[in-house]
């Protein structure tokens, strides 16, 4: 009797054993389940409604597999630079022409004549409008990144991320100085570019602004290199530069206001000329997570146009028309 | 050969075919992994599965396979520190120095709203304290991992995937892996980031393979 | 062909360079070298050459002591030794129970290369076991060692209840060589009880599931071996037409009935008389019911399995992660899970995924098939097997069932 007893208990323990296998193996539902760990970024991406100012009205995809940069030349046309080579379109973004380049060109910028500069790498091309190759100037130095161009009346400005400096060339390709050295006696912090992001502008007024994003600074040179101002500071509140090194792209609009884009909080921001927070163009809910590189620029009628790689779309953003309420 | 009854002779004949049945499925298994078209590569490159045209020859060999997981795929989603059979798990955070911007406001240390940049511990995204952050010269500072402290909960990769350059990645460290034949952060894995690399080339870090001296795979002619 | 390649290394490497983004690196004054990241070794695969040596060198020596020596303490101490290395030095990784799915995975995927140690912890007891028996199990395999250890009440149980558990090692084994093969999962990895012991590391139900095996094995002896091995399958096949099996008594058997009670598992057949010897026509009629019911089984089983396919199919990884995406979302206050979120993040398409899916569905029909026809097939034998009557005076071990233990050998009291 009791050896029946133990083998009918241990034939049953082996065969609970077997069922509950088989329950874990057919039966078991996903698991939701939170991660213990979890870095908690939604917080940080959401944004006030009330402060967005504009609104997205259009996009076009250009045809190249990977897309860099973005510019307006003279007649308000928009190129693209991207792996293959460039792409040109109207305003409204319909393709205009297109030609290949060797190398992905990171930046791209015109001059008044309609003369297209291409920052590859380690050297500047500049093409007519029809893609053929007019020059090439050689970046000086070892592993130089050229992450942005800008052309005045009589000077060419590029931003080395490499070298963490801005060369300024005249319109023939001499390199007249450099801007930005680290110089403490002349109290020049230096650049901190930790990540391939590194931007500059002209404003109206003969000056070089140039993206500190290692210091979350906007800071003013004039053209011989004297640092004359600067503004920005760190932070993930919405009126600052979110992460380690932002703003990653910026631009001028007409009124001399400042457009900025950043990475890791993803998001297009207006400050006033003088370096007040104004509005947000565009929140990180308009961006797939992750998005780096939003390239922007400004055509004749003050629309900002980002370049997004992630969409590998160009987006046209203008001001929202207020609705003024009558009430009397 | 002495054949006593039909019973043995059967037994002989059914003992050949089962050796038989051992060397070919054995034999083959070997043969298959040298014949184009199969073979064991598990490193990044190109996945053309043809052996005949590897130009990684370290890569077909018949070395155990360890586990790796692929940080181009990884969502930090804490499951490499809670489902290691170890503990604390084999999978920690690697720095990879030569991505690294060695900035003062790291994305991978700080938490978001961080005010004073101090080695505070209520500053620190790290549960565990395992990634220290050292002063090197003006504006760099040095970041280096413990792994004695790290679990692998992939905090820092997480921010430092969103705000830096992603120079800190989870992998599984071999010195600690037991190396089960199926692996269980593997079996859980959300995105399928873990796979079987060859025991001699066991890094699955992404980056700039230049740079990167771990997947420095020699390229040779073929 | 070969310039070609040359010409198209050369080229990309120079692509590498300019297609992925540059770090540009901080430029150090106070000398300051930035470190290596170092990659630390795996184990050395030199010490996985030893761990075929010694899996050699036990199964000699284990079956040399149960076929030459003869010795019940010898096995057990070389047990005991297995235990500690494979068991817990090795922490029962990797091992022969296991090697059947490396060995189904390695057959059906492109891209996995078996090891060769792992092939000869497959082929090596199969080769041992088919020339002198189940040599490996007595002595070499730390499972078995650990559930010897705490057989201290072995009951014995009726013949019908050992041929029915008997079936589900085969279930189990066409299981793990179907998720094997399919890529799903390593099944019997994943139901090992005693690894938690092994590595003195278990979470709550692995712990759970090793303390009622072994509780149920003081009373059932070696229950994971019986009713549950998958290698087992295999071995009780090798073992069946082994050239030299372990005998009870050193010469002829004296009938004397002193060993009937001796074998834990009830692996030893006792002596069936000749009684009237079965008529042709009875024969004849067995024969062709067998030969009906066999095919018929192993139909039925085959069509049970395709018909259970999608359910079978459901531990695959990527038959999961569709079902999750195609399910309307059922609460939308609960946070998405993990693997949502990696398959939004990594960009695939749904329709890839579904049409992945579809393969591995169809192979789940097929793997159905014949996994059921496989168990049916394996029932019908078993039916066939029970019907014949096999007369043999002597008590030898059933040669499929026998572990090689050697406990038998010292109750007879024959010398030599």
């Amino acid at each position: 009797m009791k050896t029946r007893i133990l083998i009918i208990g241990a034939v049953t323990i082996l065969l609970v054993i077997i069922i509950f296998m088989a329950r874990d193996l057919f039966l078991t539902r996903p698991k939701i389940e939170s991660n213990p760990f979890e870095f908690e970024m939604d917080d940080l991406k959401k944004s006030d409604s009330s402060q967005i100012a504009y609104q997205e009205i259009k996009q076009f995809k250009p045809g190249l597999s990977e897309i860099y940069g973005i510019a307006v030349d003279p007649l308000d046309r928009v190129l693209v630079s991207g792996k293959e080579g460039v792409e040109i379109f109207t305003p409204e973004g319909i393709i205009q022409n297109r030609w290949p380049t060797e190398d992905g060109a990171l930046t791209i910028a015109t001059d008044q004549k309609g003369n297209i500069y291409l920052g590859m790498p380690d050297h500047i091309e500049i093409r007519d409008s029809t893609g053929r190759l007019i020059k090439t100037w050689k970046i000086p130095g070892e592993e130089p990144i050229i992450t942005s161009i800008a052309v005045t009346d009589l000077f060419v400005f590029a931003a080395d991320a490499g070298r963490k400096v801005v060369y300024r060339y005249d319109l023939s390709g001499t390199l007249l100085n450099r801007i930005g050295e680290k110089d403490p006696q002349n109290s020049i912090p230096g650049f901190i570019v930790p990540s391939p992001y590194f931007d500059l502008a002209p404003d109206r007024n003969g000056f070089i602004w140039i993206a500190n994003p290692g210091r979350h600074e906007l800071e003013k040179y004039n053209y011989e290199g004297k640092l004359l101002s600067k503004w920005g500071f760190a932070s993930v509140t919405v009126d600052g530069f979110c992460g380690c090194c932002n703003p990653s792209h910026f631009t001028f609009l007409h009124d001399g206001s400042f457009v900025t884009s950043e990475k890791g909080i993803e998001r297009v921001k207006v400050y006033s000329p003088q370096g007040d927070f104004k509005c947000i163009v565009a929140a990180p809910e308009s961006f797939e997570e992750g998005t780096r590189g939003l390239d922007l620029t400004v055509d004749a009628h003050d629309r900002i146009l980002v370049l997004d790689p992630v969409r590998k779309n160009i987006r046209i953003f203008v001001k929202k028309v207020v609705q003024k309420t009558d009430e009397r | 050969m002495k054949i006593q009854n039909r019973r043995d002779f059967l037994d002989t004949l059914v003992r050949g075919g089962f050796l038989t049945i051992i060397a070919l499925v054995g034999g083959g298994l070997i043969l298959r992994s040298r014949k184009s078209g199969n073979c064991t590569l598990n490193i990044p490159c190109d996945n053309c599965l043809k052996a005949d045209e590897c130009s990684y020859p370290e890569a077909i060999s018949f070395r155990q396979t360890v586990w790796q997981l692929d940080p181009s795929k990884c969502i930090q989603c804490g499951r490499c520190a809670t489902n290691c059979v170890l503990t604390p798990s084999a999978v920690k955070c690697v720095h990879v120095y030569a991505m690294c911007g060695y900035c003062d406001l790291c994305g991978g240390y700080f938490k978001p709203e961080t005010r004073t940049l101090n080695t505070g511990a209520e500053n620190q995204l790290c549960p565990t304290n395992a990634l220290k952050r050292k002063f090197v010269e003006d504006p760099f500072f040095e970041y280096t991992i413990d792994e004695v402290l790290c679990i692998g909960c992939g905090k820092c990769v997480k921010g430092c995937g969103a705000f830096g350059n992603g120079s800190l990645q989870l992998q599984v460290r071999h010195d600690r892996c037991v190396n089960c034949n199926q692996c269980s952060i593997a079996r859980n894995c959300p995105s399928g980031a873990y796979r079987r690399v060859p025991g001699n080339k066991p890094s699955l870090l992404k980056g700039y393979a230049k740079e990167s001296p771990s997947i420095n795979v020699k390229k040779v002619q073929v | 062909m070969k310039f070609t390649l040359v010409f198209l290394l050369i080229l990309m490497q120079g692509l590498h360079v300019s297609a992925i983004q540059r770090f540009p690196r901080p430029e150090f004054e106070s000398g300051y070298s930035q470190p290596q990241t170092l990659v630390p070794d795996p184990r050395a695969s030199i010490l996985a050459v030893l761990d075929v040596i010694i899996l050699i060198a036990a199964l000699s020596v284990v079956t040399w002591l149960v076929l030459k020596k003869r010795s019940r303490m010898g096995v057990f101490l070389v047990s005991v030794v297995s235990l500690i290395y494979f068991g817990f030095y090795r922490e029962g990784c990797v091992c022969s129970v296991g090697s059947v799915q490396n060995i189904a995975l390695a057959l059906f995927s492109k891209s996995y290369g078996i090891s060769l140690t792992i092939l000869a912890f497959f082929t090596l007891p199969l080769v041992f076991t088919l020339f002198f028996g189940r040599t490996f199990c007595a002595g070499v395999c730390p499972f078995g060692a650990l559930q010897d250890m705490v057989a201290f009440r072995p009951q014995r149980l009726r013949s019908g209840l050992n041929a029915v558990l008997g079936l589900i090692p085969y279930i189990y084994l066409g299981l793990a060589v179907l998720y094997a093969a399919t890529g799903s999962d390593f099944i019997i990895c994943r139901y090992d009880p005693f690894v938690g012991i092994f590595r003195f590391n278990a979470s709550f139900g692995m712990f759970v599931f090793a303390g009622l095996l072994l509780i149920s094995g003081i009373f059932i002896a070696r229950p994971y071996c019986r009713f549950l091995c998958p290698y087992g399958v295999l071995l009780n096949w090798m073992s069946r037409f082994s050239r030299k099996h372990m005998t009870i008594t050193p010469a002829a058997c004296i009938q004397c009935r002193l060993c009937e009670d001796s074998c834990p598992y009830d692996a030893i057949q006792i002596p069936v008389k000749q009684k009237n010897p079965e008529s042709k026509q009875s024969r004849l009629r067995k024969f062709i019911r067998i030969s009906f019911l066999i095919p018929l089984l192993a139909w039925a089983g085959g069509f049970t399995g395709s018909l259970l396919h999608e359910m079978l199919a459901g531990v695959n990884p990527t038959v999961r992660l569709a079902k999750q995406v195609m399910e309307p979302g059922k609460d939308r206050s609960l946070p998405e899970t993990f693997e949502i979120t990696a398959f939004r993040s990594s960009g695939k398409p749904a329709e890839q995924l579904f049409k992945e899916t579809k393969v591995i569905l169809d192979e789940f029909y097929w793997g159905g098939w014949l996994l059921g026809g496989f168990i049916g097939l394996v029932f019908g034998l078993m039916i066939a097997g029970s019907m014949r009557k096999r007369y043999q005076p002597d008590y030898i071990p059933d040669k499929a069932h026998c572990l090689s233990c050697a406990r038998c050998m010292d109750y007879c009291p024959v010398k030599s």
